[in-house]
């Protein structure tokens, strides 16, 4: 990063002026991201601590932190903790790893490579509702997944009505989804590695496994840790899928509710904000944990 | 350069002052017209019968207009959502089972005070009024109902040799296994005797049948209770060792309706609605209805009451009620009773439509009289959302049905008493 100092010599202060007329052209940003987001932050921590009825008379009770113990007895709490755990668990290496292999496949001289860059991004680019109306369609109990299954003789299932399926069909449909955008992401990275290095190491006499263990591998390491950091925020806010595929409930039997549903429910169905605010706020608590983790792990790697 | 910023920045203000002045003005221009809001929900069908009943109110009062919206989705989210912001219609659609939420929080205006005599409220079938009254105040005054009756497919009957629908759980459960059939071909059915729809809604009479309740006198949830099961264990057990119903999902259908309009039950429970969507999207199909089979020798079904309610921060109170009392009124009931093939809640509707000698709708309307509101307190959606999830992994075979019961009411209770 440059700093200020490299582009202004400390010996030259700046005009009052100068500085006021660069508040006035951030203005507008500072004011869309005071309102709609820090406000929106600050808010939620205030319900956070609130009994909060809003129906009706507006009440504000003060309760400190009995929203957060509730959450540690409340078992749905625990249920989309774990069914959002799982998901994590199984999509992110998946979806990274994925990513990977297509930008490597990409990345080598293969006819048409453009052509399959531009159809492997489709999917990032069409509205996710949109994508889960069309699996839904696959999902069918007879629809084509279920008879590309007994086609070729293996079983088939009622991905939609099977609770213990019915968050795996999620999970598949999210990785073929997302996958693709690391890949992108990946490309560009692949493109950075310098030439010379594969060159020094092939005179070297290194094969091409070694190649990519050695130098591909950690010249990515950084977008590695993006696309894992972006991968876990984006699956633990997991939402708009699993409210399609279960039209808002988290069914069947709980098996497609994610913490970002049940904050949803809480908030809209049960109309108790205070509460939905304190599982939110929980939410945010674990990603960041998750990541800081995260961070510390890869740090250690590279040492 | 920095006078330029500035005078840019009076400009841009200068316009926003203008363009929004320019708004209000024109919101205050028409005095004489008030504008009342509707909101609804609906298919594309029912929106324009209701535009049309809408029409000829505006022609009969020309000063009020009124400005209906049909909401797609999560109608109840929204009509909350609205109402905490103040945005809500000055009358919109309510089902019973939402009722004793809003009435509670104090959202709705009492409408006795505006009920006069010539409106003859004593018309109403009085089990319907009573699912929107509380505390001897009326909040709503139901629009039309719906029962659930057996739909059968004729043709199917009668490829079984059958010729009468059944009368009995017993016989019910006996004609499901001969009107379920297998392919030759993969061993796989092809048509299940009876399409079942696992949730609470239409599960509350099995419920009742053999003396159970789905909420005891204190809102908190008593499903599990033995006599409850009893009755919930007639669907459970033809699902799983007769195998001759079906989840809409097992055969790749999306409702009740579906897998009887494709021909993948021979029978299912379903209300009137069910009736124009067969017209509309399986005209092919040959069906009758009948009662719901006896169960335990008592007649049993479950009744959805929807009404119309008036916003109590409504602007405009007086012109609602002049909308609530058309549409509710004997006119108004009758155009749209008699249009959207629904239900009248007025006595005398029913009996001008002569729908208790129709055959297609004289099941409904038997069922009336005997029928389970569908409603249960305030918590309804919390005890409902926690009787699906066990109920169908009861269905599933995953867990026993007790057990599952006994977990879903705990769960419920549980989250009834944290919530308050």
């Amino acid at each position: 990063m440059l700093s200020r100092k490299k582009l202004v010599p400390s010996s030259l202060r700046q005009p009052r002026s100068l500085t006021l007329a660069g508040y006035i052209f951030m203005a507008p940003t500072i004011v869309i991201l005071g309102v709609f987001t820090i406000l929106p932050i600050l808010f939620a921590i205030f319900l956070a601590f609130h009994r909060v009825q809003l129906l009706g008379e507006n009440v504000y009770k003060f309760i400190g932190w009995k929203n957060f113990i509730r959450e540690t007895i409340d078992d749905q709490v625990w249920i989309a903790l774990k069914n959002t755990a799982e998901y994590v668990a199984i999509v992110v290496p998946t979806q990274t790893i994925l990513a990977l292999t297509l930008a490597l496949v990409l990345n080598t001289q293969v006819r048409g490579k453009r052509w399959f860059r531009i159809i492997f991004f489709m999917p990032t680019v069409t509205s996710s509702t949109v994508l889960t109306l069309i699996f839904m369609w696959i999902y069918n109990s007879n629809g084509l997944l279920n008879n590309f299954l007994s086609s070729i003789g293996l079983p088939t299932y009622n991905w939609l009505g099977d609770p213990d399926v019915a968050l795996k069909a999620i999970m598949l449909m999210n990785i073929w989804s997302t996958a693709p955008l690391f890949m992108v992401i990946y490309l560009a990275a692949l493109q950075d590695i310098p030439e010379s290095l594969y060159e020094a190491a092939t005179i070297d006499g290194a094969s091409r496994w070694d190649k990519f263990i050695w130098i591909t591998l950690p010249f990515l390491q950084p977008v590695t840790f993006f696309i894992v950091v972006m991968g876990i925020i984006g699956t633990f806010q997991l939402f708009d899928q699993s409210y399609i595929f279960s039209r808002g409930s988290g069914g069947p039997d709980n098996s497609t509710l994610t913490v970002v549903l049940l904050i949803y429910q809480y908030a809209f169905k049960s109309l108790d904000m205070g509460y939905a605010a304190a599982l939110a706020l929980s939410l945010a608590l674990v990603i960041m944990i998750v990541t800081l983790i995260q961070r510390y792990l890869f740090k250690e790697e590279s040492h | 350069m920095q006078k330029k910023i500035l005078s840019f920045f009076a400009l841009l203000l200068l316009g926003i002052f203008t363009f929004t002045s320019c708004n209000t003005g024109q919101q205050t221009g028409n005095n004489s017209v008030v504008t009342v809001s509707l909101n609804g929900w609906g298919d594309q069908v029912e929106r324009q019968l209701l535009q049309q009943i809408l029409n000829n109110f505006e022609a009969k009062h020309p000063n009020i207009k009124v400005k209906y919206d049909v909401i797609a989705d999560q109608y109840m989210d929204v009509i909350k959502t609205k109402l905490i912001g103040g945005t809500a219609a000055d009358v919109f659609y309510l089902d019973a089972s939402e009722a004793p939420l809003l009435i509670n929080h104090n959202v709705l205006e009492p409408l006795d005070s505006y009920i006069n005599s010539s409106f003859d409220i004593n018309d109403f079938q009085p089990q319907l009024l009573n699912a929107f009254r509380q505390n001897g105040k009326l909040y709503g005054l139901p629009k039309d109902f719906a029962t659930l009756a057996l739909f059968y497919n004729k043709k199917a009957f009668q490829a079984a040799n059958l010729s009468q629908p059944p009368q009995s759980w017993n016989e019910f459960l006996e004609m499901s296994k001969q009107l379920t059939l297998v392919r030759k071909k993969d061993g796989k059915i092809e048509q299940y005797g009876f399409g079942v729809s696992p949730e609470l809604a239409r599960q509350g009479f099995m419920i009742e049948a053999y003396g159970g309740k789905i909420v005891n006198h204190n809102d908190r949830a008593t499903f599990a209770s033995p006599n409850s099961l009893e009755g919930l264990k007639l669907t459970v057990n033809q699902y799983r060792q007769d195998k001759s119903s079906a989840i809409p999902s097992d055969v790749g259908a999306s409702s009740g309706n579906e897998i009887f309009g494709q021909g993948k039950a021979a029978m299912v429970m379903e209300g009137t609605w069910l009736i124009p969507y067969l017209k509309g999207t399986f005209p092919n199909i040959t069906y009758a209805t009948a009662e719901i089979p006896t169960i335990n020798d008592k007649k049993g079904t479950m009744a959805y009451v929807v009404a119309y309610v008036m916003n109590q921060r409504s602007k405009h109170k007086p012109e609602a009620w002049q909308l609530i009392s058309y549409l509710t009124g004997k006119e108004g009931m009758q155009a749209w009773a008699s249009k959207a093939f629904v239900l009248p809640t007025r006595r005398s509707v029913a009996a001008a439509l002569n729908y208790d000698t129709n055959p297609l709708y004289s099941p409904f309307i038997a069922g009336s009289a005997y029928a389970t509101t569908w409603q249960a307190g305030e918590n309804l959606p919390i005890i409902t959302n926690s009787f699906n999830n066990q109920f169908i992994s009861a269905m599933l075979g995953e867990q026993a049905l007790k057990s599952a019961m006994s977990k879903a009411q705990e769960t419920a209770n549980k989250e009834i008493a944290l919530s308050h």
